[in-house]
């Protein structure tokens, strides 16, 4: 089970490859992004869509705007483009965030067991009994009310930290409210999206817990933590890494749905969730506007479909029930 | 059998507590002026009124007792009327929906629940004959097909399906429009000669007699269920291959069909039956799924349900409506999750067991 063996399986699949040149596509994308949408001279941030003036009605494809504008003039083909980073940083933030506490807590809850893993274990069925985009919605909300306050108690560090991770934002600045906005959306999906990760690794643990070299470190005296740091986590979490990383997808799905019901980030942030919300304003007129939705739309379904053509491969070569078949 | 249902019994009062303590725990990170919406109406408009509000309802109390009193309610010392308590039924006054929490809960939870109705069961129908087929014909056209319209249909973002069909048949075709009903069936559903039993456009319209009525709204929902479902297909669909999968691999197919069954009774009487059990138990992310889709299919094609109430809510901040009712949709889950995990006993004698 090691890296070469999935990949070598990996490039077999015709639908994973198909999902990995559409990754690197978007590598390439964002990485470019300068060169593909050159930043505006007079822009003070280049995640901030630059107008054409400020006429409410959404303009189709032309020589300066070669995807059109929508509304209030936002050059869409900009916005897909910054938006590729945006996605991507708070794709890889949330998911470093998600699996750092779901592979703790399932790890912890299955190499102790006992009442440690029971207490774990209905707490992670508790944060599972919510509708996951409800109450992520909700906790956005709550916490930009919190911080909308002004007077920023510990949560803000929180933030802080988030921001200086995904921003590159200093710790001992204030964060700007654009931003804070969009953490408020990244720490609801984080604080409720680690819990299959939870389980996940639990299982595998539980899995190699019993094999004769943990129990060799055992009879040698290794503390728990050694046992379960350097001898089962690095056999048992391999997998849940590699399926845990494809969870980017589904977390920038969610983060674009925020942003589109006016919860993540703000009007004129590179983010393709914002931009396609202004479609809700034009809804009877969309077919001749088909191109505020057309051209956002199709990026974020293919960055989604990306990760998952890719992860619905590696889930079947690291499904040891699956392995050998065929 | 008992055990286990007992045993499932028990589990749910912690989770539901567990579910209180942590929407109370997003509750007390506000202020004690924005929870006084969790007992009073309004504010009034006079100096001091906010800090008596928080001296009588204790919202500036240890976190333990304002949880208690959230909980159970608060005496209003002079009248000694009782006010608030989620126990009690009673989540707070919602600024956005301008009534009690429950009171909007209860006005748009109809629309919600007539969308969810007509959704599931096509969806689930459908999902499951078609992830039959893809695991007959393992590696096949058919299961390649359909592994990239599942695919596809996990990865397309709801509000995107939702406006691309708004554009061809709305926009574009003119063949369904958004809301519920348009205005002059409206009309109708509000006149006194229409009784609305349920709330439920289309069940009412039947119970009236006023098929005219029930095209009009199922020609709504068209739209929308469509919406709604594409998600929840493509997870049932893959579910259905997998447990399916597996099933045909197992030995007593192969006695089936070395006895010389015809593959056809193979299928439909040894394999289906025990494919089937592991679907339902993620019926109750089916179920899920369908309330974090409403919140989006409403809110695109206007449609005045719960979902769209929570949307509202949560740009505007009320967050007290908004915590009320996540409360209560998480609280149908966990019983609607209870349901099945019975049901899940009873089909599969394996669970009793252990």
């Amino acid at each position: 089970m090691t890296l070469r063996y999935v990949l070598s399986k990996l490039i077999k699949n015709p639908t994973a490859v198909i999902g990995l040149v559409l990754l690197l596509g978007f590598i390439i994308l964002a990485v470019g992004a300068p060169q593909f949408a050159p930043v505006p001279e007079n822009s003070r941030d280049p995640f901030m869509i630059p107008r054409d003036g400020f006429r409410s009605e959404p303009q189709g494809p032309s020589e300066d705007h070669i995807m059109g504008t929508t509304e209030g003039q936002y050059d869409i083909w900009y916005g897909v483009v910054w938006g590729s980073r945006t996605a991507f940083r708070i794709g890889i933030v949330i998911t470093l965030f998600t699996t750092l506490i779901g592979v703790l807590i399932g790890s912890i809850s299955a190499y102790f067991g006992g009442w440690i893993d029971e207490v774990l274990m209905r707490i992670t069925e508790i944060f599972q009994a919510f509708p996951f985009l409800l109450t992520a919605i909700t906790l956005t909300s709550v916490l930009q009310a919190v911080y909308g306050r002004g007077d920023q108690g510990f949560t803000i560090w929180t933030a802080k930290i988030l921001a200086f991770l995904t921003f590159g934002h200093s710790l001992f600045e204030d964060i700007n409210p654009i931003q804070l906005s969009i953490i408020t959306g990244m720490i609801a999906i984080i604080i409720f999206g680690w819990m299959t990760i939870a389980r996940v690794t639990r299982g595998n643990i539980l899995a190699v817990k019993n094999f004769e070299y943990a129990l060799a470190a055992r009879t040698i005296g290794a503390r728990d933590s050694r046992i379960l740091f350097r001898h089962l986590l690095p056999n048992a979490i391999f997998p849940v890494l590699v399926i845990a990383s494809m969870n980017i997808g589904s977390y920038v799905l969610t983060f674009a749905a925020l942003s589109f019901l006016g919860l993540g980030a703000q009007v004129g942030y590179a983010d393709w969730g914002q931009m396609i919300s202004f479609a809700r304003n034009w809804i009877s007129s969309l077919a001749d506007y088909s191109h505020i939705i057309m051209y956002p739309g199709t990026v974020i379904l293919l960055f989604v479909l990306s990760w998952n053509l890719v992860g619905d491969a590696l889930r079947d070569i690291l499904d040891p029930r699956l392995r050998g078949s065929n | 059998m008992i055990n286990y249902i007992i045993r499932r019994l028990l589990i749910m009062p912690i989770l539901l507590i567990g579910i209180t303590i942590l929407i109370f725990g997003m509750l007390s990170l506000l202020t004690p002026y924005e929870r006084a919406a969790l007992y009073v109406t309004d504010i009034p408009k006079r100096q001091g009124a906010i800090e008596e509000i928080i001296e009588k309802y204790g919202l500036d109390d240890p976190i333990h007792i304002q949880y208690w009193n959230w909980m159970v309610g608060a005496k209003d010392p002079d009248t000694g009327e009782i006010k608030g308590g989620v126990l009690r039924g009673n989540l707070g006054w919602s600024k956005v929906g301008k009534s009690t929490v429950v009171e909007v809960i209860g006005r748009r939870l109809p629309a919600s629940a007539e969308l969810a109705l007509w959704s599931a069961p096509p969806l689930i129908g459908l999902a499951i004959w078609m992830g039959i087929r893809a695991a007959v014909n393992q590696n096949k056209f058919v299961d390649q097909i359909l592994r990239i319209l599942a695919i596809a249909g996990w990865s397309v973002p709801t509000f995107v399906f939702g406006l691309l069909l708004l554009l061809y048949f709305y926009s574009d075709l003119g063949w369904f429009a958004p809301g519920r009903l348009s205005i002059g069936m409206n009309e109708i559903v509000q006149s006194d000669a229409f009784v609305n039993y349920t709330n439920m456009h289309t069940i009412d319209a039947i119970l009236n007699l006023r098929f005219d009525v029930f095209v009009e709204a199922v020609k709504h929902l068209v739209l929308p269920v469509v919406t709604l479902s594409v998600v929840s297909w493509a997870f049932l669909l893959r579910i259905t291959r997998t447990s399916m999968l597996d099933t045909l691999r197992q030995d007593y197919i192969t006695t089936a069909r070395s006895k010389g069954l015809q593959e056809r009774k193979v299928v439909r009487r040894h394999a289906v039956p025990n494919a089937l059990i592991p679907v339902i138990t993620v019926g109750g992310l089916t179920l899920i799924s369908l309330f974090n889709g409403v919140v989006i299919t409403e809110t695109i094609f206007n449609i005045h349900g719960m979902g769209s109430f929570l949307a509202q809510a949560a740009t505007a901040l009320d967050v007290v409506s908004v915590l009320g009712v996540t409360l209560f949709s998480s609280t149908v889950l966990v019983v609607g999750n209870l349901v099945v995990d019975v049901l899940y006993g009873i089909v599969d004698p394996r669970i009793r067991l252990d």
